[in-house]
């Protein structure tokens, strides 16, 4: 590398780089290829139109056209609802059964390794076997609830309508069951790291069980929480595999399951408009960047106001 | 202290004694409790896969299925399996994902700690702002690449390729953020004392670094394994060859157009579940743990 044209003092700060350039720069291409250009090229293609096999701008069409579609609403509307229902029901339910894992004597490990199975054997798996078990005449879940004397029986996956035993409440316990485990760990990581003398003073103190619990350690699991909310919106709005496997790409029945990526890919793959799916790819990006934002600031606001 | 104990009078010890006793028993109450409740969440967790089985080996389950709860078939019979093993080339299918993972996961672990040892240990001009930039890929969603990231592989002849499923996951922001914060907090002397003894920066990283980042490593394995095995939209883009499927492909694919064949569709969900339910018992500590240090997963 010819440095000659520049000070004695950069030339030898550029050599000393030289090396660690040639570290990362396998990385940097890597990164280059894989992820900055077909980013770049997703908003791009977002603007143009396919015309008989030539590209033509048609600015923000492909936007203006999916806000309009009613599919696309549709399936904005089911993952909003999916991913609130999921965590709402999934983060207090690990939090139980952290708490109640954290004040276990016998086999903790047990538990923990026959919660966190579903997870490790995939969202695919267990959405394959759940399509049988929500099966409304013969299915687990119906055959159990029968047993129990519960009539009439939920139809589960076949009824596409908003009520609590159709095919989004379906979703919603297939989701819940895959993920509590992880939920419970991380959350008993939170509370392992909360510091005994709290509890102790506290006891001191005089302050009882459901005291303690309020005062210790709900504001000292926040931000095992604030870390909760922001992944599982982020991996709740791009939900796919389990729903794909219970539904197709439409998302049956009556596209009740239908997810943003899941109407992105029929878009692309199954109706050729990659220049339509590409507009929503961009769409999904800024919701996940808005939702994290607003996730941020409501979530971390107090942190923010108290160091003023 | 002693005196204390001795000055005690044995009525004093009787109402400590008992105290403890009694604190023992509510305690023990407690456990049994706790047990019950974790029981029964644990029971229901492991239901579905016990079904799964029991349905697999029922060799009427395609035909009719019965309207109670069945722990056990009423008619075993490995005939689904044998359908199954029929329905999809399944030992091809764990070549490939285990090739994928393997190869992915080596890769994804060389490259995060390399770069990871350049951006806590280097000195170099613009190393904040190429430091930034790693961070700015954690804020890009694979689904929002996707689409050209498609054309790209097809365009490189990679189309029913495995390194399709391995290229674009070679290197990961967040591998990177994790091997830099842990190298971060490696002393600078130990890498001063091999660089003075004359060893190559790359040296230093392989002989000195590598070797003391055994638990990040561990965790960033855990989830690399986690993600490539269990990854659906990328595979199902990139691969249609059914011979280049891999075990979750195969699974969504076959497990949709089986339809109404509960028996053959379970058992091969449980030809895809067993292996790799004896791997995570296998290797349970080293999963939790790696999940509980970079609360992420799969």
């Amino acid at each position: 590398m010819n440095l000659s044209g520049l000070p004695n003092e950069m030339r030898k700060q550029l050599r000393d780089s030289l090396i660690w350039y040639a570290l990362i720069a396998p990385t940097f291409i890597l990164f280059a290829i894989f992820v900055a250009y077909p980013t770049i090229e997703t908003f791009r293609l977002s603007l143009y139109r396919e015309v008989a096999t030539k590209q033509e701008f048609v600015g923000l069409a492909h936007y203006a056209r999916l806000l309009g579609d009613q599919i696309f609403r549709s399936a904005l509307l089911n993952t909003a609802l999916l991913g609130a229902a999921f965590l709402l029901i999934v983060i207090p339910l690990g939090l139980v059964l952290a708490s109640l894992l954290n004040n276990l004597k016998y086999a903790p490990n047990f538990f923990k390794v026959v919660y966190f199975l579903p997870q490790i054997t995939s969202s695919v798996a267990i959405a394959l076997i759940f399509g049988y078990v929500f099966q409304p005449n013969w299915g687990l879940l119906n055959n159990g609830l029968r047993a129990l004397g519960v009539d009439p029986l939920p139809l589960w996956l076949a009824d596409p309508n908003y009520n609590l035993t159709g095919s989004r409440a379906a979703a919603t316990i297939l989701a819940v069951y895959v993920a509590l485990g992880y939920y419970m760990l991380v959350t008993l990581a939170g509370l392992q790291a909360i510091p005994q003398e709290l509890y102790d003073a506290a006891v001191v103190d005089g302050a009882n069980f459901w005291q303690a619990w309020w005062y210790i350690t709900i504001p000292n699991l926040r931000p095992t929480f604030v870390f909760l909310i922001i992944t599982g919106s982020i991996e709740a709005l791009s939900r796919f595999g389990d729903l794909y496997t219970l539904g197709g790409p439409g998302g049956s029945p009556a596209r009740s399951l239908q997810t943003i990526v899941m109407y992105l890919y029929q878009t692309a793959f199954e109706s050729n408009d990659f220049n339509l799916a590409s507009a929503t790819a961009v769409l999904l990006f800024l919701i996940m960047l808005a939702v994290t934002i607003f996730n941020f600031r409501a979530l971390l606001q107090r942190e923010f106001s108290r160091r003023d | 202290m002693s005196d204390l104990t001795l000055s005690k009078t044995t009525a004093e010890r009787a109402t400590l004694a008992n105290f403890f006793r009694s604190h023992r028993r509510s305690t023990q109450f407690k456990q049994i409790v706790i047990l019950l409740i974790l029981g029964i969440g644990a029971f229901l967790m492991i239901m579905p896969f016990e079904w799964m089985l029991a349905t697999s080996f029922s060799r009427s389950a395609n035909i009719a299925m019965p309207r109670v709860v069945r722990f056990f078939p009423a008619d075993p019979s490995l005939f689904n399996y044998q359908v199954a093993i029929t329905n999809l080339p399944l030992p091809r299918l764990y070549l490939n994902s285990f090739i994928v993972t393997a190869v992915a996961t080596v890769g994804y672990l060389f490259f995060s700690a390399l770069t990871g040892y350049a951006f806590a240990k280097g000195r170099f001009v613009g190393k904040s702002i190429l430091f930034l930039i790693i961070l700015m890929t954690l804020m890009i969603p694979f689904e929002v690449r996707m689409i050209p990231l498609y054309f790209l592989i097809k365009e490189m002849g990679l189309r029913n390729n495995l390194l399709a499923l391995i290229l674009p996951f070679l290197a990961g922001g967040f591998g990177v953020f994790l091997m830099r914060q842990y190298i971060s907090t490696i002393p600078d002397d130990l890498v001063d004392a091999a660089r003075v003894d004359g060893a190559s920066e790359f040296t230093i990283f392989w002989r000195v670094i590598l070797p003391l980042c055994g638990p990040p490593l561990a965790a960033l394995a855990v989830l690399s394994a986690l993600w490539r095995w269990n990854d659906l939209i990328w595979p199902l883009l990139a691969i249609s060859d059914r011979n280049m499927y891999t075990v979750t492909l195969g699974l969504a694919v076959a497990g949709r157009s089986q339809g109404t064949y509960t028996g053959s569709a379970l058992a091969n969900a449980a030809l895809a579940i067993i292996p790799i339910t004896i791997v995570y018992l296998l290797l349970q500590r080293y999963i939790i743990r790696g999940i509980a240090m970079t609360g992420l997963k799969g």
